[in-house]
């Protein structure tokens, strides 16, 4: 275990989580799962501590920036993952506190990458 | 009497297995000793005896083609010579292609599996993804499954349907490629020959995959035939062109281009006789084996009748003759032969005599041709008529019909058989033509039967124009079908203008037979 912080997975299909937390669990990262703006209200004020996260906005409505500014408040460091390149959402990510935008398909190794450096910051 | 040797003498025996490719380019052995058969009956004498074992072959083709279906011929011939087969599909379901195997007759009893085609839950429970691409989750867990099947089973024939599948899980062509190359050989160094197929479409081509393999059969289908065609066979030669191909309830059939080259038989050269002695000497002789003849007239004439005279007494000699009907009933013919002294059913009864109705639109060309070469190589046929020309071509599904009856005449021409084609002209009198179809060119011999108008009464007369092999009489006889047989008079030398129908008297005849 590279770190005790989890990473805060925000998906909307159960299947991307799945293969998020298969393909992040095979480097070792502790993870937790948030399928909807509930569980995202709960991870964030729950007693695991969340280290990064990844929002991947699909699917969500305007609330999901209200819990990214959470986020941001409490100095976690998160990205934004889009199903595609729009420059409007890459400002909205940006001004919410976002360390920068995705855009789906994501490649493993970027994203473990990015991952890294973001927990290294944390720590 | 002359004997002609044409090319080397060849083993009819073997000719029907996959051995006539060997018989002929001056007898040079070009087919190496060891061949998989594809299992499909046709296909492995277009390869020259079959498949190269390990080496990977592509099959394509669009939708409904074939291409599964082959494959199950492929690993349902190895599977009877007791060899590990194994079946990997990425589209259709192991339950499907069984069920599909076995309506068709295939035993899949032996055959493996490696089912990996989606399952349902991708779509019931929401299994689709976008957060990675398909290179990223699929291809490690596929490629892990067949590493696995292939290390365990150590597999002789692989069929893979489809291959371009596995272009979704490459990021790019370059990586596909690579990928594909070494797949193919992984499957080759473990022992494998590999078959597999390709979905390709103008949108979508496949260009990449026929370069990497090793032999390419390309499936296609227009309305009237479907068409198989071989367009790369490393390290072997293949007979070229397109091949006319059935699905049928009990599988794949192909039926290979006639290449009358490919056929050499030893004959003698030898006259046949009418058995009418005027016409014999119309003939000097008769007709020769080996020859085309051209039998032509306006209709009702006797042109069927002539020929079926030869056949007649063909049938004397214990040689067999073959009618191919394509206009008249079976059953009119042979009325219509009793009636004239012609033992037709008799002829049937021992053999030496086979009539055999073409439907129309039953046959392709290359299915037709190929009916016949087994009745010449299997039955020894030694005279062949095709009943009528114009009836062939309105019968036989296809383009290009007047080639295909060239590419036969030529094939029974070097097998020795005397082929008879009876063409039918339009116009009763008139202008003389020798046929309206412009097959004259093909003839060896031409025989044409005319009606003439004398004094108010309908006759026939019976004239050659052409024969190869030996001179003939000029003169034109008459001729009469009667209940005893064919008759043929003495020459009509006080004639004008029998040709043109419309006959002047030179001098006053003393008509006599």
């Amino acid at each position: 275990m590279k770190t005790n912080a989890a990473i805060l997975l925000v998906n909307r299909n159960q299947r991307n989580l799945e293969l998020l937390a298969e393909f992040l669990g095979k480097g070792g990262y502790a993870i937790s799962t948030a399928s909807s703006l509930e569980e995202f209200d709960q991870a964030l004020a729950g007693e695991k501590d969340v280290g990064v996260a990844l929002v991947d906005i699909t699917g969500f409505d305007q609330d999901i920036w209200e819990r990214c500014e959470q986020l941001r408040s409490k100095k976690r460091p998160f990205l934004v993952i889009s199903p595609r390149q729009s420059v409007a959402l890459q400002q909205a990510s940006l001004s919410h506190g976002a360390r920068g935008m995705m855009i789906k398909p994501l490649g493993v190794k970027e994203l473990i990458g990015i991952i890294e450096g973001m927990l290294e910051e944390q720590e | 009497m002359t004997t002609v040797k044409k090319g080397a003498s060849s083993n009819l025996a073997s000719a029907q297995v996959y051995g006539d490719d060997s018989s002929h380019q001056n007898g040079k052995e070009r087919v190496s000793s060891q061949r998989l058969s594809t299992g499909v009956p046709g296909l492995d004498e277009v390869l020259c005896g079959g498949l190269i074992p390990q080496r990977a072959y592509l099959l394509r083709g669009g939708p409904g083609c074939g291409k599964t279906t082959l494959g199950m011929h492929f690993l349902a011939a190895g599977a009877a010579n007791e060899e590990r087969c194994l079946f990997i599909s990425l589209g259709e379901s192991e339950e499907e292609i069984r069920q599909n195997a076995e309506a068709v007759g295939f035993d899949m009893s032996n055959i493996n599996f490696l089912d990996l085609s989606p399952n349902p839950d991708f779509f019931a429970h929401m299994e689709s993804y976008d957060i990675f691409s398909p290179a990223e989750v699929e291809r490690e867990p596929i490629t892990q499954k067949i590493i696995e099947q292939v290390e365990a089973l150590k597999p002789q024939r692989v069929f893979l349907d489809a291959m371009t599948q596995f272009r979704f899980l490459s990021p790019d062509a370059f990586q596909f490629r690579k990928q594909v190359l070494s797949f193919l050989r992984f499957l080759i160094e473990k022992g494998a020959t590999v078959l597999f197929t390709s979905e390709g479409s103008e949108s979508a081509p496949d260009d990449d995959l026929q370069f990497m393999s090793d032999g390419v059969i390309h499936q296609d289908f227009s309305p009237d035939e479907r068409i198989l065609s071989e367009s790369k066979f490393r390290g072997s030669d293949f007979r070229s062109g397109r091949h006319s191909m059935r699905l049928t309830a009990t599988g794949m059939q192909v039926f290979p281009r006639l290449l009358p080259e490919m056929y050499k038989q030893e004959f003698v050269a030898e006259s046949i006789s009418s058995g009418v002695a005027e016409l014999d000497e119309m003939l000097h002789g008769g007709l020769e084996r080996g020859t085309i003849s051209i039998i032509t007239g306006p209709s009702g004439v006797g042109k069927s009748t002539l020929g079926l005279q030869f056949m007649k007494e063909a049938a004397g000699r214990g040689e067999r003759s073959v009618v191919y009907l394509f206009e008249e009933q079976q059953e009119t013919l042979l009325r219509r032969c009793e009636a004239v002294n012609i033992p037709i059913r008799t002829m049937m009864e021992h053999g030496t005599l086979s009539v055999v109705q073409v439907e129309p639109l039953q046959f392709t060309p290359d299915q037709f041709a190929n009916i016949v070469r087994r009745e010449v190589e299997q039955q020894k046929t030694s005279i062949v008529m095709i009943d009528s020309v114009s009836g062939y071509r309105l019968s036989l599904r296809g383009d290009d019909l007047v080639t295909h009856l060239h590419a036969l005449c030529k094939y029974l021409q070097n097998m020795g058989v005397a082929v008879l084609l009876i063409n039918e002209v339009e116009a009763i009198t008139g202008e003389f033509r020798v046929t309206e179809v412009g097959i004259s060119y093909l003839a060896d011999n031409i025989v044409f039967l005319r009606y003439l108008e004398m004094q108010g009464e309908l006759h026939k007369a019976i004239g050659v124009l052409k024969k190869r092999l030996s001179s003939f009489e000029r003169t034109v006889r008459e001729f009469e079908v009667t209940r005893y047989g064919l008759k043929v008079g003495r020459p009509l030398t006080g004639l004008r203008g029998i040709l043109t129908g419309k006959v002047e008297w030179i001098e006053q005849p003393t008509r006599e037979r």
